[in-house]
């Protein structure tokens, strides 16, 4: 009989609270911040179930009067419930003019989250916030980075000439990486990768990420240069690495294993070198060394 | 003398795979030479790799699993069945690690090797299980022009209805992960679906030789080693995902495992875990993985349903919830269609055109040279006995480590 009723409590201890009472607590401005956002996350499933709480949620997310942490929570927790889709789809309508709304908000972090949802989503209104604001940096809402990461989901061919620009004048290396990252969707770029891959002037970072769209957009590009830079003894590690990984994983096997000068090149690497290229030359040892 | 062992009931040298649920086997005499009389006592053993798998045996479909098994076997050639499965808390880490010897008296007169091939925590898999994972992954998506990309096209918006939001989900998504698992093993046979205890620190996952360290932007940076960095969805190189927590934690505000447990013995209950933790370890993050059109394109997507899947088999073994006829082991309601228990699931069914999404990408579910079952074309029924424990031939050939044969 003892048994029993612990394992009933140990039970009930460790059931959430229901939702109804989340939902309280969340929207409740008289409750500390902690507890808000840990409430938060327990009312996904209530949002779709009524609109009144839906709307309770959205406001949270709508007044900035409210604690950043709690807006973000109530972001994130709106973001939760629509992974319900069939119960969501009554609410998307809000949701989405919500977060437009939100889009233009004081707040730094929010206009990212925001962003991003809206680009995942395919949203014409935040595509064109995010051009705006890499074709005049007075308007942006957020770093040129991250608005051409953000317009990599859903790739026009009016974002190509805004990467080019950047490209050719970056403000900083990681908006000329996602730069690049988008023009690799674009097949006319490829020069564009072969050159950067082999400039040894470049950072590690850009030339891997070349050596990634070039591998996507002419394959057999990235292994004849991936083999040049591996010939190249006085060529950095880290490239010389991703061109190893390009060759063992990527290579056509047969012209691979015919290839001597290659494999006793790639042999002296595995004794000689840094630890990423003789990692790197061991993991193609091990498959082209027998 | 000669005997040939087959594992689950082939000759095929790639159905050499078991998991907990016991595998279909049969031994039979292919050399009599030596041959006292017309049937021989086999002594069935095995032999364990260091840190290798490990299995026990059984004659029949029930009964007791032991270490070794005595069988007598007819010389005339014909086939005696017997069991194996590996033995619980015991899988393998490298492929064929165990070795099933069979003997007459101290002769050895056949062998053969097997891999307990378990679904284990992504956090603590060996650097060659690691290696093997992202190498498959890498290969399956073959810079976008992979096989991989079927699946990044299941999960979509469009196709969303199919898999979300209704009872459903569960059936879905354990079909779609064992869908892709058996795409993975034709490239690399040795390789299981790891999963992401989202409800604990998994500091290991997020590496750079695994998948991955977000920078400040959520652009995941990979070692120049790393297959991983030549991912390639929607004609875009890379991978967007930035934790909205430590890494070197768990994220806050997801139900740990035993309130999920908690959440009721009716899977019409179970199934708010859809919200928490699911739909909340996916918007821990930003980036492809926290929302429904872009998830399937970070391979983390993956072990993160992993676990989800792993939770939803941890909640059958609880309640006992394998049999579809059981009342409480699915939410029967008026649900839409992909969400009843008779109902064939797309895309494998191959049925486009309201309400089913307009295409169906990928065709029939890849077979498995171990198991039938779920067939081509899964029903929302299928992957609830997926061990078989109910119906033996419904097993899928697919285990967690920490949930035994049913």
């Amino acid at each position: 009989m003892t048994t029993k009723r612990k394992a009933t409590k140990k039970s009930k201890a460790q059931r959430p609270r229901s939702a109804r009472a989340a939902m309280s607590v969340a929207t409740s401005e008289n409750q500390v911040v902690k507890e808000r956002v840990a409430a938060m996350a327990e009312v996904p499933l209530l949002v779709c179930e009524s609109d009144k709480d839906l709307q309770k949620v959205l406001e949270v997310l709508r007044n900035q009067d409210e604690p950043i942490e709690v807006r973000l929570a109530a972001l994130q927790s709106l973001q939760a419930a629509s992974f319900s889709v069939i119960a969501f789809e009554s609410c998307r309508g809000d949701y989405i003019a919500t977060l437009r709304k939100v889009a233009t908000d004081p707040n730094a972090e929010m206009r990212q989250r925001v962003l991003g949802i809206l680009a995942r989503e395919k949203d014409g209104f935040a595509i064109k916030k995010l051009l705006d604001g890499l074709k005049n940096p007075d308007k942006a809402l957020v770093p040129p980075e991250k608005a051409l990461q953000l317009l990599s989901y859903d790739i026009h061919a009016e974002a190509y000439p805004v990467a080019r620009a950047i490209i050719n004048k970056p403000p900083n290396e990681d908006a000329k990486r996602e730069a690049l990252r988008l023009l690799a969707a674009d097949a006319k770029s490829a020069p564009v990768f072969e050159k950067l891959l082999r400039d040894k002037n470049e950072t590690a970072e850009i030339r891997q990420v070349s050596a990634a769209a070039l591998q996507a957009l002419k394959p057999d590009s990235l292994q004849e240069n991936a083999r040049a830079i591996l010939l190249d003894d006085s060529d950095y590690d880290e490239i010389r690495a991703t061109s190893l990984t390009a060759v063992t994983q990527f290579g056509d096997e047969e012209s691979v294993s015919k290839d001597e000068t290659l494999k006793k090149h790639v042999s002296r690497m595995s004794t000689k070198g840094g630890a990423k290229v003789k990692r790197g030359a061991r993991q193609f040892m091990s498959k082209y060394g027998k | 003398m000669k005997v040939e062992l087959q594992i689950n009931n082939s000759a095929n040298a790639r159905a050499r795979f078991v998991s907990w649920a016991p595998s279909p086997c049969r031994i039979r005499v292919t050399d009599p030479t030596g041959a006292s009389g017309p049937v021989v006592v086999v002594n069935l053993s095995r032999t364990s790799a260091a840190s290798g798998g490990d299995v026990v045996f059984r004659k029949g479909t029930t009964g007791l699993f032991a270490n070794t098994l005595a069988l007598k076997v007819p010389i005339n050639g014909t086939s005696v069945p017997f069991f194996v499965a590996g033995k619980f808390g015991q899988p393998s880490s490298n492929n064929s690690d165990v070795r099933i010897d069979a003997k007459v008296a101290a002769s050895l007169v056949g062998a053969v090797k097997v891999m307990v091939r378990i679904r284990k925590n992504a956090n603590s898999l060996t650097a060659g299980e690691r290696d093997r994972l992202v190498a498959a992954f890498a290969k399956l998506n073959n810079q976008g022009a992979g096989r991989f990309a079927d699946f990044r096209d299941m999960h979509t918006a469009v196709s969303s209805p199919q898999a979300h939001g209704a009872p459903g989900f569960l059936p879905w998504h354990r079909a779609y992960l064992l869908d892709l698992e058996r795409e993975l093993q034709n490239i690399d046979p040795s390789v299981a679906l790891p999963y992401w205890r989202f409800d604990q620190p998994s500091p290991n996952i997020f590496t750079l030789d695994y998948f991955g360290v977000s920078d400040p932007i959520g652009t995941v940076q990979f070692s120049p080693t790393n297959p991983l960095q030549f991912w390639k969805t929607d004609g875009v190189p890379g991978i967007n995902r930035r934790p909205f927590f430590s890494t070197a934690v768990a994220p806050p505000g997801l139900l740990t495992q035993a309130q999920t447990l908690a959440l009721g013995a009716a899977y019409a209950q179970f199934r708010g875990m859809e919200g928490n933790p699911h739909g909340s370890a996916h918007v821990s993050f930003g980036g492809f993985i926290s929302s429904i059109p872009t998830a399937a394109r970070d391979p983390l997507f993956f072990l993160l349903h992993c676990n989800v899947d792993r939770l939803w088999a941890k909640w059958q073994r609880q309640f006992a919830r394998f049999d579809f006829t059981v009342a409480a082991s699915y939410d029967s309601g008026a649900n839409p269609i992909g969400h009843n228990l008779p109902d064939t699931m797309w895309p494998w069914n191959g049925i486009t055109g309201p309400p089913r999404p307009p295409t169906a990408p990928g065709g029939t579910m890849a077979a498995s040279p171990c198991v039938s079952a779920p067939g081509p074309q899964p029903r929302v029924r299928d992957p609830l006995d997926y061990q078989g424990s109910v119906n033996a031939v419904s097993r899928m050939g697919f285990d967690y480590d920490d949930v035994p044969f049913a």
